[in-house]
This record gives structure tokens, sequence and C-alpha cells, in this order.
């Protein structure tokens, strides 16, 4: 009846050694992205070409964003493909590299001194995701199994490192001429590759496999997925033709349209894998990312009245590209986080203290080693401000941003410390 | 295969010292989930051998279980070597989750 036993022949785990840096050094990222948020909400009432939100918004993507999404990846990969990561020394060094150059770049912008530390640390960004993607590239080229999830990751890899190139010649095209025109033009170009190409794809990639398991649902829906991944890539391309052969700005509506519906398709694919889910209790962290997924169609109907906003006017909207800004880096990529940290790294650490300690009788949980209480709190912090400093940023309202700002530093701490409590848990006493 | 009283009870034993190995993630037993595919005492041998799946095959909590697995047949059967293998043919399917299982997760 059973064959193909395979013995002691259990797929390799990617060690916590890996993945534990960049889950502490986002958390920190996050805490200093937060601080940077109150001391700075100022800026969010002007244009928004402005140093400290250059520096915020790269922190928030690179420092935050990206350097979680690094270690989750390198720990969840192999469960997408289907085969052992690559090389934990490509993990090493791409972490290595990103941890120096985040802060050079960050501080570049911060003082708008775009020379030596700014493109010394674009240059490390850069080597960095080329050792993540010569590790993803090969970790996929030995799996024997193809899969729609491995594509969707593969190719958000690629867009990333089209994105950190595009970004490293954008900032030496500030101090000598790489480009016919002035950085400042391109960044919209650079910003939806980034967003789209490298976050969108990866969440979308990733979310369609973790959710329907972390449910215990029968749901699957592969042509569902193919056609998602084929709208968001054909979006991102018709933007760049678009954007680079000068289009009208109404036909932009064309690929926010398609990125649009491949988000309601994608809500679909969550809504049935919920609906036809074993598993009826849904824990708060499912339920934050389950939020992140209602929270991903507000970026796009924030770009939709952008563009009608653009079209009216002829002119800047800038409150309401702060606002597009705004909803997706404190918005869905951190709702995501804030959901996805607290579901994977209990089981690192979990795994780190535990795995040798297997014995008759209960061991806590790997939900039991952070605090549910602090979890909650953080969560209506987190609601809470990105409500506030997003009205504040509508209205210009330095009261709300300044409010929002303080209860998102809050949120911020409050993570912090439940990552901090993981790190360092010590096995129960028996 | 035909088991000695004796054995019989040792075999009773060692399904319920495996109701106490959880999932982490799931947090539902691994005899419940639907891991265990089979459970053998080979009396001549001196071993208990069983075979086992996970949920998914690059399983991140994998080694973890298979080893809470061996560890509770070995405190469970003492005087026989626990032999633990993996196999993912067939693979698991949530059809494979016992009643008790499903009525723990919330049910239908």
């Amino acid at each position: 009846m059973f064959g193909s036993p395979l013995g002691g022949n259990v797929a390799r785990t990617t060690s916590h050694k890996v993945v534990i840096p960049f889950y502490a050094y986002g958390a920190v990222a996050f805490l200093v992205a937060a601080v940077l948020l109150l001391i700075s909400n100022g800026a969010f009432t002007g244009h928004w070409f402005q140093p400290h939100l250059l520096a915020i918004t790269h922190l928030m993507a690179l420092g935050w964003a990206t350097m979680i999404i690094l270690g989750a990846s390198h720990q969840l990969v192999p469960v997408l493909i289907e085969n052992d990561l690559y090389s934990n020394k490509l993990a090493y060094t791409s972490f290595a590299l990103a941890a120096a150059g985040i802060p050079l770049l960050v501080y570049g912008f911060f003082v708008f001194n775009l020379g030596w530390p700014a493109q010394l640390g674009g240059s490390l960004v850069v080597c960095a995701v080329l050792a993540f993607v010569a590790n993803i590239a090969i970790s996929i080229s030995k799996s024997k199994r193809e899969n729609v999830h491995a594509v969707f990751v593969f190719t958000a890899t690629v867009w990333l490192l089209l994105t950190v190139l595009f970004g490293l010649a954008l900032l030496f095209n500030f101090t000598t001429s790489v480009f016919t025109r002035n950085s400042v033009y391109y960044l919209t170009l650079h910003a939806h590759l980034g967003v789209v190409g490298w976050f969108l794809l990866l969440v979308l990639g990733v979310g369609s496999r973790l959710i329907p398991m972390f449910l215990i649902s029968k749901y699957k829906n592969p042509p569902l997925l193919w056609s998602i991944f084929i709208l968001v890539n054909t979006a991102l391309i018709l933007f760049g033709i678009f954007f680079l052969y000068h289009f009208a700005t109404g036909l932009n509506y064309l690929p926010a349209a398609l990125v649009f519906v491949a988000l309601l398709l994608f809500a679909h694919y969550c809504r049935m894998a919920y609906v036809e889910r074993i598993r009826k209790k849904v824990d708060d962290q499912m339920k934050v990312s389950l939020l992140a997924v209602a929270l991903l169609l507000l970026p796009v109907l924030v770009l939709l009245a952008l563009i009608a906003v653009l079209l009216v006017s002829a002119g800047q909207a800038t409150n309401v590209v702060l606002l597009y800004g705004f909803t997706i880096f404190f918005g869905w990529l951190t709702a995501i986080i804030l959901g996805m940290t607290f579901k994977t790294l209990p089981f690192i650490v979990w795994n780190k203290v535990y795995r040798h300690r297997a014995a008759l009788g209960k061991m806590p949980s790997p939900k039991d080693l952070f605090s549910h209480p602090v979890y909650k709190a953080m969560g209506v912090a987190y609601l809470l401000g990105f409500v506030l400093f997003g009205a504040g940023i509508l209205l210009a309202a330095p009261l709300l941003l300044k409010t929002g700002a303080t209860v998102l530093l809050a949120a911020a701490v409050l993570y912090n410390w439940n990552v901090l409590k993981l790190l360092t848990h010590k096995p129960f006493r028996k | 295969m035909n088991h000695s009283d004796e054995s019989k009870a040792l075999l009773d034993a060692a399904y319920e010292a495996l109701k106490f190995v959880d999932d982490p993630e799931v947090g539902l037993n691994v005899v419940d989930l639907g891991l265990i595919y089979e459970l053998d005492l080979h009396e001549e041998e001196k071993k208990i051998s069983c075979l086992m799946t996970f949920t998914t095959e690059f399983c991140p909590m994998g080694e973890s279980i298979q080893a809470n697995v061996t560890e509770a047949l070995k405190m469970t059967v003492p005087g026989y070597v626990p032999e633990v293998t993996v196999t993912f043919d067939p693979p698991w399917k949530q059809d494979m989750i016992s009643e008790a299982g499903r009525a723990f997760l919330g049910g239908y």
C-alpha cells in the first residue's frame, strides 16, 4: 500500500542561524522607521520628494519589509519548491551585505548626501540581492517539481534585482549623468517595479501557499493563480512601456485595473481557502494576515483616485501620492509582516530550543512563546495609528500626523518587545 | 501480523503515547492528524516500526515531529528499538484527519 519510504532522509530545515538575524534586523528597522516618522511627520504635509521621506521609505522597503521577507524566504522557499535551500553561506552573505548597506543608504537620503555613503550603501544592497537571487535560482533549478508558487517567487526575485539595479543607477544619476532626465522623473517606475514586481508578486506567491496550509484547507486552484501571475506581470510590463514611451496618463488606468482584477481574484482565492478550511478556529496572526489581504486593495483604490486627480488637476496631487505610498509601506506590507512574523518566527525559535528535547509530556507550543495580550495591543495600536496618520496625510493635519505617528511608534515598540521575548526564549523546566 | 497479547498491549500503549506527540503548528496529535500510516511490533528483532508522513514534504517542523515520535516509542516500549520511517507516498490529505481531530479543529 505504501511505497518509497524515505527512511531517515527527512528534508533539512534551513538553520535558525540563517533566518533569525533577518527578523531581528527587520524589527529594529521598523522601530527606527517609526521614530523617524514621529520626528519627520511635518514632511508629510509638503512635497513627496523630500530627504526624510526618501529615508523612511527606503528604511521601510529595505530594512523592514525586504529584510523580514528575505529571512522568511530562506525558511519558506524550501517548503514552496520542495527542495533544500542551496547555500546557507550565500544567505549569510546576503544578510551581511544588506545589513551594512541599508544604514548607509538611509543615512545618505536622510541628510541628502547622495555621494559615497549612499552610493556605497546602494552598491552593497545590490550585492546582497545578487547573493539572494543566486541562492533562490540555484535552489529552484535543483528542485524536481515545478509549481506556480515557485514561479511567483523566482519572478519576484528577478523584479527585485531589476529594482535595486535601477535604484542604484538613479542614485549615481544624481551626481553623474547616467540617464537623459533627472532621477526624480524615474522614481515612479523604480517604486512600482519594487512594490508590484517584488513585494506584491512575492506576497501573492507565498500567501497562496501558506494561507491554505495554515487554515488546513482543501482548496487548490493553480489555473486561478496562473491568471493572477499573468495579470500582475502584464500590468507591470505595460506600465513600464507607457512610462518610458510617454503615453498619456489616462492609459495608466489599464495596468492599475489589471492589478486590481488580480487582487480581486486573489481575495476570492483566500475566501475560498477560508470557506473550505478544516481548522475553524483561526488565530490572531492569521486574522491579521487576512486583514492584510483586504488592505492590498486599499493602495490600488488610492492609485485609481490618484490617476483621476492627476487627470483633472493636470498637476500635483501631493497628499494623494503620499497616502498611496503610506498605504503600501505602513499599510498592507506592515500588516502582513505583523501577522506573519508571529506565524513563522515562533516555529523557528521552537525548532531551535525544543527540537532536541523530544520526550513524552506536554511541551509549550510555538504560540506560547510570545505574549498574546501584547500582540493584541500591538494590533490595535497599529490599526489606530495607521488610520490616524493616513487621515492626517489626506487632511494635512499636523495633530493627526503627530498622534498617528506616536501610536504607530507604540505598535513598533510592542512588536519589538514580543520579538525580543521570542528571540531570548529559554526552555521551560519540566 | 499475529501478535501475542503482550505485544498487542504494547502496540496499544504506543498508539496512546503517540497521541501525546503534537504537530506544533496545528496543535493536534500526530495520530488524529493522520500522520501515522503504520505501527508494528517485531518481537524477534525487538523492533517497533512506524511509517509516518508530514502534512507537507518540506515541513519545517518535520525533524522535530519525527524526533518526538521516536522518543515517545522509545519511552513507551522499552527494550524495543524504534524505527521511524517517513514517506510521502501517498501524500497526506485533509481526509486523513480523524473524527476526533476534526472535532478538535472545530469540525465541519
